[in-house]
């Protein structure tokens, strides 16, 4: 740019310009006084919150709240506020009727379930619930849902045999049906609000049956208003707002600066879990914990060598400190796992899989050929967005170089989560460390899962979800005796899971590590949160104490809440 | 050719090209996700679902198609302008978009505005006493905002303002306990329109950390970049001429320095304008900002193929069209530019 063109004046004395004198001897004084008021200004402007509501911090995102796309624990949970199952799981782990009057009915052949259900229920656009709506609901599960295959796997046909009851024929007798029935994705939805989206999602809004009605959704923030002609007893709370923070810090900053009121532990980062665990013994926080259903565990490829060899696989069993991992890797917040099945879970063998034993694993890794000057070099894979997977697999590493590295060395490498399950069928790692997380709580949707094969070769299993899950292995006759156990009850189902959890402990084609147990921190101001058996905060007992309680919440009306333990 | 001419000419030249760089882009995209590993049937059903389940959802979703039929048919419809359905909810990509780029504009305008002011302000300072006390807090200033990790100046600031003081929300984009206006998705301005002073503070709370964090990370660069170019333009020629002519100091640097000035700085702003419309990935991460940077990294997380694909042409779009803007007023404004 030309300079422009000025007439000659009389040039300026040099120096500061006096006007900015004064004000440059007070920096410091200007400066504090512009940053109090502005920070009283701000604090000034918080909104007010209406009284009796609780604003409810998670870390996953909602992108719909329609049951068909539900897979995601944040969406679990707030299913669980809008929507009722037909049965659930208390935290003792019994069931209970909700939607249905009683447990189902078999036929003699236990080909066919008759579910009789309540008459006094509304939906929240004040249609009735019967007997066509949960048909309705089913069939759009089956035909649209994520997980629609867990119905769809069992259940041949879905009718109504009257107003108020409904027939499931299954494919064949399955035992569990009463907990695959407490999935909150199969929550019954209207079918005249959801008559133009039979197959396809109805992502923001929700139309069910259960305690809160929803009033606003956006993929942040969700809030749910109690439902005034709700069938069942009234939430303890005067509404609730769903919020996400989409980091560990911030959660964790949301609570102890008094933005959020509830914080669920999905996604918490371990030592974020491990502060607000002792500020909970403290007394600053009230801490629930719920039963632990997420399970972490080493996948071993048992279909390529060297781990084919089943001994070795058996040393590496007893190599694993699961005191040591508990201690440095979890601090104390994850207890160890030697079964597939939770322990909290009816069929569970929490001793199925051995203890670290140093002698045992080095004789087992001798009789393998290791140790006398050959070690066995093994590759470990975690995934590397999860911190805890990260520091569990140098802890080990170090932990088998302290015990046994003249027999054994293991080489740690990363992998992004959704490429590294997307791997595991194509046996692309000699050994994995996952997770898993039954869609409802019952020990068939653990070992399935994970033993069954459709397709077997012997020990090798070529199709099913052995493979799904990485290891491969199968043994003869494990496939029937899990089809068996589903169409078991009782003692003796019990007694058949734990039989093939020790085969599969036998052969180790899977390595348990530890369970995750959901945990959920309040401010003092309110009660201490509650779980039900399926692992989720009991929102609608949420209840403000002192003088911040609802209407709602200090009613005569409003019942007591029961004794759901799970408080720690 | 006259100059204005020329001008148009070069407008139109750089408009045409635009087209082609966004196929490309586009193109690239498209095949990049495929190539990467990973399974968007995979994130949507869990590993464990069965085969035929897999199949179903993978023939719904067009995945099973070769990925020659995948290309043109992506083409094909972005040519209409549809930018498809997101494969996580079946959502219009259009839609997700519109409600999250708003977010991120909103957030880089102002932080923009506050990195122009402060870091011009901080680079003007010093020019006075060069060397002197002033104008060496400007530079370490500059060089101090601008090696600060974005991630952890905004937790630092996420602690002591909402946590410790209490004095600003931890993150999010408005507050839990009323409703965001409607309309533009500019929440500032769409409380305005709707003279909801509630909404306005409600909005402004939620935006004060990350936009004063992101100003502040971007303001070093104004600063250095006024710093130097001024001290340059006050030892021209021109400015020597100015001095000899007598004029006032202040109004040398005021009307022939800093003008000439300016102009380099305009270029880093458009540069740095483009970048934050594609959003300030860290940030919005550590205040849980819902723009389109968040938005992305979820969707590449989920291989959400469709959205992945929407964003990265939408905000390519954007640049493209920002970088050639900014290009044509610095061609107007300087004479000296050549093309």
């Amino acid at each position: 740019m030309p300079p422009a063109q000025d007439s000659p004046q009389q040039p300026a004395p040099p120096g500061p310009q006096v006007p900015f004198r004064q004000l440059r001897q007070r920096p410091p004084l200007i400066a504090s006084s512009l940053f109090l008021f502005l920070g009283l200004g701000l604090t000034a402007c918080q909104p007010a919150r209406p009284p009796g509501s609780l604003i409810v911090g998670q870390a996953s995102r909602i992108n719909s709240l329609d049951p068909i796309k539900a897979s995601r624990v944040g969406v679990m949970q707030a299913l669980a506020a809008l929507g009722d199952p037909l049965y659930s799981i208390e935290a003792d782990g019994r069931i209970e009727p909700r939607l249905a009057t009683a447990l189902p009915r078999l036929s003699g052949d236990g080909l066919r379930a008759r579910i009789p259900l309540r008459q006094d229920v509304l939906f929240h656009d004040g249609s009735r619930f019967d007997a066509d709506a949960l048909v309705f609901s089913l069939q759009r599960f089956i035909k649209s849902g994520t997980l629609g295959f867990q119905l769809a796997d069992r259940v041949e046909a879905v009718r109504a045999v009257g107003p108020y009851e409904v027939e499931l024929s299954l494919k064949r007798p399955f035992a569990p049906l009463p907990r695959l029935l407490s999935a909150i994705f199969l929550t019954p939805v209207s079918p005249t609000a959801y008559k133009n989206y039979r197959d396809k999602p109805l992502n923001e809004r929700f139309v069910g049956t259960g305690p809160y009605r929803l009033a606003y959704f956006s993929q942040q923030q969700q809030r749910l208003v109690p439902f005034e002609r709700y069938w069942g007893r009234r939430p303890a709370n005067g509404g609730l707002t769903l919020t996400t923070y989409s980091n560990s810090t911030s959660l964790l900053g949301g609570l102890r600066s008094g933005e959020i009121d509830l914080l669920l532990s999905s996604s918490l980062e371990i030592d974020h879990q491990l502060a607000l665990h002792r500020s909970a013994q403290r007394g600053e926080f009230k801490e629930g914990v719920g039963p632990a259903l997420d399970i972490g565990f080493l996948s071993l490829l048992t279909s390529q060598p060297p781990l084919d060899n089943p001994t070795l696989r058996q040393a590496i069993a007893s190599s694993l400190d699961h005191e040591l991992i508990q201690q440095r890797v979890s601090l104390g917040m994850r207890p160890s796992l030697r079964s597939l099945v939770p322990p909290s879970l009816p069929g569970a063998d929490p001793e199925a899989w051995p203890a670290f034993n140093p002698e045992r694993a080095r004789s087992l890794y001798k009789r393998a050929g290791y140790c006398n000057g050959k070690r066995l070099s093994l590759p470990l894979t975690f995934l590397s967005d999860v911190p805890t997977d990260r520091l569990f697999a140098l802890t080990w590493q170090s932990q088998l170089k302290r015990d046994l590295d003249d027999c054994v060395r293991l080489e740690v490498s990363g992998m992004e989560s959704t490429t590294a399950y997307s791997q595991l069928d194509k046996q692309a790692f000699p050994m994995i460390l996952i997770n898993w997380m039954g869609d409802y709580p019952d020990a068939e949707n653990y070992l399935s899962p994970m033993l069954g094969c459709t397709k077997p070769q012997g020990n090798r299993c070529l199709e099913g979800g052995s493979a799904l899950s990485g290891s491969f292995w199968t043994a003869p006759g494990l496939d029937a005796q899990l089809q068996r156990s589903s169409e078991l009850a009782g003692p003796e189902r019990l007694a058949l899971l734990q039989t093939i959890q020790r085969r599969a402990a036998e052969g180790v084609p899977y390595l348990p590590v530890w369970v995750v147990r959901p945990a959920a921190w309040a401010r003092p101001q309110l009660e201490a949160p509650r779980f039900d058996g399926s692992g989720r905060v009991l929102l609608s007992q949420l209840r403000p104490i002192g003088p911040a309680a609802s209407p709602a919440a200090t009613s005569p009306a409003a019942p007591n809440p029961t004794k759901a333990g799970g408080q720690r | 050719m006259s100059r204005r001419r020329q001008l148009l000419s070069y407008a139109a030249s750089r408009l045409a090209l635009a087209p082609v760089m966004l196929w490309l882009i586009a193109s690239l995209v498209f095949l990049l996700l495929r190539l990467a590993p990973g399974d968007p049937i995979d994130a949507l059903l869990g590993p464990r679902a069965p085969e035929a389940v897999r199949a179903a959802l993978r023939q719904q979703l067009g995945l099973d198609q070769p990925l020659a039929q995948q290309y043109v048919g992506f083409m094909g419809k972005l040519l209409q302008g549809d930018l498809g359905l997101s494969l996580s909810n079946q959502e219009p990509v259009s839609r997700i978009i519109a409600q999250s780029l708003p977010a991120s504009l909103e957030l880089g305008v102002v932080a923009l505005s506050l990195a122009a002011v402060l870091g011009l302000a901080v680079g003007f300072s010093g020019i006075a006493r060069p060397e002197g006390r002033l104008d060496l807090a400007g530079r370490l200033f500059g060089i101090g905002t601008y090696a600060l990790p974005p991630f952890w100046a905004a937790m630092v600031l996420q602690l002591v303002f909402a946590v410790g003081l209490g004095w600003l929300p931890v993150g999010g984009r408005f507050p839990a306990t009323i409703e965001p206006p409607s309309g533009s998705g500019f929440y500032l301005f769409d409380s305005l329109r709707a003279g909801n002073g509630a909404q306005f503070l409600g909005a402004l709370r939620h935006l004060v950390l990350p936009a004063c964090t992101l100003g502040l990370l971007l303001s070093g660069i104004f600063t250095n970049a006024l710093r130097l170019n001024l001290r340059r333009a006050l030892d021209s020629d021109y400015v020597e001429a100015a001095r000899s002519r007598g004029l006032d100091e202040r109004r040398v640097v005021l009307r022939h320095g800093l003008p000439n000035a300016l102009l380099p700085v305009l270029t880093i702003a458009g540069i740095t304008v483009a970048s934050l419309i594609g959003g300030a990935l860290l940030i919005e991460v550590t205040y849980s900002w819902p723009g389109v940077a968040h938005r992305l990294q979820e969707a590449i997380a989920q291989r959400d193929y469709p959205l992945v694909q929407g964003i990265v042409v939408v905000v390519a779009a954007l640049v493209v069209l920002v970088t050639v803007a900014v290009d044509l007023l610095v061609a107007w404004l300087d004479p000296r530019v050549s093309f």
